[in-house]
């Protein structure tokens, strides 16, 4: 249990979008520091992006706190999107229907290009 | 100083039973951090003594908690007269300036043998209700003396062996205190879990039922469940599901859930208007906090003409269903776009309608099962689980719930995550006709 690692580190895009890279396993044991990261990100009309590229696994916590930014991003007009959903994410967003709830793209470029 | 005559004889009785139980509690503190062994390279370089210990004397025997200038690993030996073990007895400091000509250290073996022993100077480690744990040593192979200074400093350092010991002690309690809390806030939650089960399965008729819950790790609950009932129609309904999160939490929300889910089925059994009431329920139980959500595959059984079965069955964002058809094959009843429940704005619940005849089994699964990583951490999956009954081909529930069992057993700690199961089936009509060779 205290080998599950996560880091979420957020850095300003010089195109404008706070994005949030978020590396390692996201459960119940560390969806914390995701969850403080977002807290800590304005969610402006600039736009937020979730950068999950390094993310090796997400539990159904990880799915609240994912969702639970969707429900800001709405409620405070922001633009949201996720980037490099893995294949094994990518199977999970399938199953439990949120690839029609998320703008989700490859890579950082591409988001920031849409947004 | 106190030079006074002792005997090694250790003193028996209800005293030395009362030292020995203070020794043992502090005995089996781990001290790895090396801070007895600073205290006895402090001791060493006070003295200018080239051996310096730190011993715990328990009955008949001498624990080295730290030592330098002795044979590295050497953590117990048997203490000879007029050392250690008279040091021990005493409640001030203990000299011998010539361990050689000392009466008291005649026959000891480490004077006359190796490391030989001349010059030996203790304080003794001593608990605040007066037992002395064991003692704090500097020795010399070569005679001397050693100053009031010397031997203050000594039982200064002996002292600080005992403080160390205090705050381990009882930062250990502390943990162990906690520890045993939080053992019983999870045994508490896991029994509330088992409640949020039915204790068995009702029998219905011309259907065959099984089901499992396998536990991935003592230490935290995960919420899922299932559940099978009569509808006051004939009809049967059944679901099963897994709520977010883990712990008590999650033992509220399952409980919710399955309550709901029963009394949505007595209002409107159709899967699907069953799935949107639970999710008004839950959007309506957690507002402003943090969302909460579960996944259901909720079924309606309907009893056909060929004793069969036809299953209407609905999902909110759940793994499908698979079906292992009477000749072997493999099927998913494919549920897609299905939404989680209770977190989205206006979910989408997908259904779908299968017949089941005699011979085919239905399954319904928690995402423990197939987001158990296997040995290379890929992901089992639903094609993982598919293929897997492929090729074990097992018939009926209960076959089917002891070969994915088998497959959890297998996948060991792979398995993260609570998984419930949940097999129906219904059984073959014609058994004068051998159903299969033996397996």
């Amino acid at each position: 249990m205290t080998d599950r690692v996560l880091t979420a580190t957020t850095h300003a895009h010089p195109a404008g979008p706070a994005v949030i890279a978020v590396e390692g396993e996201l459960d119940y044991y560390t969806a914390a520091h995701l969850r403080q990261a977002l807290q800590e990100t304005a969610f402006t009309a600039e736009g937020i992006i979730i950068d999950l590229t390094d993310l090796t696994y997400c539990d159904s916590t990880g799915i609240t706190v994912l969702v639970t930014a969707y429900h800001r991003a709405q409620a405070s007009k922001a633009p949201l999107a996720l980037v490099g959903l893995n294949p094994d994410l990518n199977r999970v967003f399938g199953i439990v229907g949120l690839h029609d709830v998320f703008a989700s793209y490859p890579t950082v470029d591409e988001a920031i290009a849409a947004l | 100083m106190d030079t006074a005559h002792a005997t090694a004889t250790a003193p028996r009785g209800a005293g030395e039973r009362r030292r020995t139980a203070a020794v043992d509690r502090y005995r089996t503190l781990d001290v790895h951090d090396g801070a007895f062994d600073r205290i006895t390279a402090l001791a060493a370089r006070i003295f200018d003594a080239p051996i310096a210990t730190v011993a715990f004397a328990d009955g008949d025997r001498l624990w080295l908690k730290a030592a330098r200038g002795v044979s590295a690993g050497l953590t117990e030996v048997t203490p000879g007269p007029g050392l250690c073990a008279a040091a021990v007895l005493q409640d001030t400091s203990y000299l011998v300036r010539d361990a050689l000509t000392d009466p008291r250290t005649s026959g000891n073996p480490f004077v006359h043998g190796d490391p030989g022993v001349r010059f030996f100077a203790a304080a003794p480690i001593t608990t605040a209700d007066g037992h002395r744990l064991g003692t704090v040593n500097v020795a010399d192979t070569r005679p001397r003396d050693a100053t009031d200074e010397q031997l203050t400093a000594l039982t200064d350092l002996a002292s600080l062996v005992m403080d160390q010991l205090e705050v381990r002690l009882g930062a250990y309690r502390t943990v162990a205190a906690e520890r045993e809390l939080r053992s019983r806030a999870e045994s508490l939650a896991r029994t509330l879990q088992r409640t949020l089960l039915p204790p068995a399965l009702p029998t219905v008729p011309g259907l065959d039922s099984a089901a499992a819950y396998h536990t991935a790790s003592a230490d935290q609950i995960g919420g899922d469940f299932y559940d099978l009932f009569p509808l006051d129609d004939g009809r049967w309904a059944f679901f099963l599901g897994d709520v977010c999160g883990k712990g008590a939490e999650a033992a509220a929300l399952t409980s919710l859930t399955r309550y709901t889910l029963r009394a949505a089925a007595i209002y409107d059994p159709d899967p699907r208007a069953v799935l949107a009431n639970l999710d008004a329920v839950l959007k309506g139980e957690y507002q402003g906090g943090e969302p909460r959500f579960c996944t259901v595959v909720f079924g309606v059984l309907e009893p056909a003409e060929d004793g069969g079965f036809t299953v209407t069955l609905a999902s909110g964002g759940h793994p499908p269903a698979v079906i292992v058809r009477a000749d072997g094959t493999v099927e998913t009843a494919p549920t897609p776009g299905g939404q989680l429940i209770g977190i989205l704005p206006a979910p989408r619940f997908a259904s779908t309608r299968t017949r089941l005849a005699p011979g085919d089994a239905l399954l319904l699964y928690t995402d423990g099962l197939t987001e158990a990583r296997t040995r290379i951490r890929a992901m089992l999956g639903e094609d993982g689980l598919t293929a897997y009954l492929t090729a074990v081909a097992p018939q009926g529930a209960d076959d089917v719930l002891a070969a994915v069992r088998k497959l959890l057993e297998d996948l060991g700690r792979g398995v993260t995550d609570d998984t419930a199961l949940l097999a129906l089936s219904v059984p073959t009509r014609d058994t004068t006709v051998p159903v299969q060779e033996n397996r």
